[in-house]
């Protein structure tokens, strides 16, 4: 029996529908639940506030891909003594769709924390994410880009992390046959990213899932003190205009898979998890920034694998060095020049790279209601968080000029806008640390509704069930300790898979 | 939102001083060379209101700013090319955080239209994947 999609405009009545279990989100873990409820036969419906998008509709350019793909059209911001966007995908497969395809590992130095402290232990065992891992790998055919489409801006890395005499790698993304169009960031215009829009969710549907589209879960529906559905509203995907109500009733369950940042947003507006105080708190993320390379030969950054290259030389160092390709509206913004030098920049726009740095830090941010009802997402790095950012700039720099660059806009202000060897980005040491010298970007976000033991000191337990309410499930990377220092998807994944069959196997009485 | 046709007039000569058309051999195109107005209609019916507000204030910040810049008496679209490049690069540069990320704010939005048109990535040596301009930028279909 096949399901469908259905979204704002094919509605026009109140919605009820009734299923075993009611996921909310259709990203990295809300896709995945869904693949293992619906494999196990369990009826499910998910719900996702942004629309479905095709491939064949997916578009080049970058605005139009923030209005389609990107939470609040990529202008989400974190706020605090700098603003710092806060990026996210908002549609049919959530960030997946959006992502630069990396899928990495929990390194299980970083899970052995977690363990030490907060006494994970029940649903997490390494060794069960490890054969989920291995699944994932096969089923979303991870693997790292082929040569020929691996591009210039990654190749180049690659020769200047080598002759620094560093460990670098190629990145390993879930992406079948890669054509090197470079376009992750706008949805991947043929189709061979295996984003959850491409796999996990036509899965589900086919197996007779139902997807409520552009339908923004707003409250819990609680019956006997357990969670059984959610009400939510079709939106208009750009105007945001009311539609219909959708009632979505669960059996058994209710998953909770809408991302650190919507996620709390959801919980605290329904009053869950207010015992701990931790709904929306210890936000953590990597913040990162780029640094660009003028090279004499062309990069051509349009093509080849957008992130195809990385360095974890310096992980233990809470640093993470990758490569960034960026399309020309990102870039452009980037570069330090204005008028007619902006102009002859972009005319040899063909000859910069662009790597990046992302950082583990230790900031802890928050994600509340404002005064007036809104969201509103609190983040600034401390000092040792921006102290490794510049030490990670002036690492970026070293590789560019290794690499053969003629010269490098480190982007950071109190500092010469571009300089021509390395010797120049010393004085970065110098200045103050203050997140607003430096252009940063924060992506993966964690920690707003953390796991553990005690009700005290969590939000849900170690089979990511609310202490609040039970059959409530939160299975994204809100229910992570910390951040992790490598890139989340893969472990949102296998996270959300573990949980997944925890419920299935519940539901089947062993 | 709406912008007034004055404050239109402030946009386009802070959009136009950043992108300059025939500028440079190889990338002649500016952003007066495509069109952006309709670009900024399509960006003031979706953005967030928080942001359509904050570019508002930033536009009369930027507008009102060449008296406190380079100590001219008038509104940035009254004045020279030079002296245009020169407030930009003045605020761009400033101490004050909220200040240098004005020209940044306007940068950030001017790139997010120019760089998307097929045209322009043609001149710099991009093969875009769309033959045809985006949606924003079609002329609208007279009834």
């Amino acid at each position: 029996m096949s399901g469908e999609l259905v979204e704002f405009g094919a509605v026009s009545e109140p919605v009820e529908d009734i299923a075993d279990v009611v996921i909310i989100g259709s990203g990295a873990a809300g896709a995945t639940a869904g693949r293992v409820l619906t494999e196990a036969g369990i009826d499910v419906i998910i719900v996702e506030e942004g629309p479905h998008v095709p491939t064949e509709k997916l578009t080049s350019d970058m605005y139009t891909s923030f209005k389609w793909l990107w939470r609040d059209m990529g202008l989400q911001v974190g706020q605090g003594r700098a603003f710092t966007p806060i990026l996210q995908g908002r549609c049919v497969g959530g960030t997946t769709v959006i992502n630069g395809a990396i899928m990495h590992r929990m390194p299980k130095r970083i899970f052995d924390h977690w363990c030490e402290e907060r006494g994970e232990g029940g649903v997490l065992r390494y060794e069960e994410l490890e054969r989920i891992w291995d699944q994932l790998d096969l089923e979303l055919s991870v693997g790292t880009a082929p040569e020929d489409t691996l591009g210039r801006n990654n190749t180049l890395m690659r020769r200047g992390v080598e002759g620094l005499g560093l460990r670098g790698n190629s990145i390993r993304r879930n992406v079948k046959d890669c054509q090197g169009s470079a376009h992750c960031n706008q949805g991947c215009p043929t189709g061979r990213k295996q984003s959850m829009n491409n796999t996990y969710v036509p899965l589900a549907i086919e197996r007779g899932a139902r997807v409520y589209a552009t339908c923004k879960a707003e409250r819990f529906i609680v019956e006997g003190g357990r969670a059984r559905g959610v009400v939510g509203r079709f939106l208009h995907p750009l105007t945001h205009e009311p539609g219909p109500t959708l009632t979505a009733r669960a059996r058994h369950a209710v998953v909770v898979a809408a991302s650190a940042i919507q996620t709390p947003v959801l919980l605290h507006d329904n009053h869950i998890g207010r015992t701990s105080g931790l709904v929306g708190e210890r936000l953590q993320c990597h913040p990162g920034a780029g640094v660009v390379g003028v090279f004499d030969d062309p990069v051509d950054m349009w093509f080849g694998a957008n992130q195809g290259y990385e360095s974890t030389h310096f992980w233990d160092e809470r640093m993470k060095f990758e490569s960034v390709a960026m399309p020309l509206e990102f870039g452009a913004a980037r570069l330090p020049e204005v008028g007619p030098e902006l102009m002859h920049r972009l005319g040899e726009y063909g000859h910069l790279a662009i790597w990046g740095v992302q950082v583990r830090a230790r900031a802890h941010g928050s994600v509340r209601r404002n005064l007036f009802g809104r969201r509103s997402i609190r983040y600034d790095m401390n000092d040792g968080d921006i102290q490794l950012l510049k030490l990670g700039i002036k690492r970026l720099t070293e590789m560019m000029f290794e690499s053969g660059a003629r010269e490098v806009l480190p982007g950071v202000h109190g500092l010469p806008e571009r300089i021509s060897t390395v010797d120049e980005i010393e004085p970065i040491f110098g200045l103050t640390d203050d997140p607003r010298r430096f252009h940063c970007i924060a992506s993966h976000m964690f920690g707003t509704a953390v796991m553990g033991l005690g009700r005290n000191n969590s939000v849900v337990d170690p089979r990511l069930e609310a202490h609040d309410l039970p059959d409530l499930y939160v299975t994204d990377s809100s229910v992570f300790p910390t951040n992790m220092g490598v890139n989340p998807q893969h472990s949102v994944c296998a996270v959300s898979w573990l949980a997944a069959e925890g419920i299935a196997d519940r539901l089947a009485g062993r | 939102m709406k912008l007034l046709a004055f404050e239109r007039r402030w946009l386009r000569a802070i959009f136009e001083a950043i992108l300059p058309s025939n500028a440079d051999d190889q990338l002649s195109l500016g952003v007066a060379d495509v069109p952006i107005d309709r670009f900024v209609d399509d960006v003031l019916e979706h953005a967030p209101g928080q942001f359509k507000a904050g570019l508002r204030a930033s536009l009369w910040v930027v507008a009102l700013s060449p008296l406190f810049v380079i100590g001219r008496f008038k509104t940035f679209d009254r004045l020279d090319a030079r002296a245009r490049s020169e407030v930009l690069r003045c605020l761009a540069q400033s101490d004050i955080y909220l200040v240098r990320e004005q020209p940044l704010l306007f940068k950030m939005v001017a790139c997010l239209g120019y760089g998307g048109m097929p045209a322009v990535q043609r001149q710099i040596g991009i093969h875009p994947t769309d033959s045809s301009p985006p949606d924003w930028a079609r002329e609208p279909e007279r009834e």
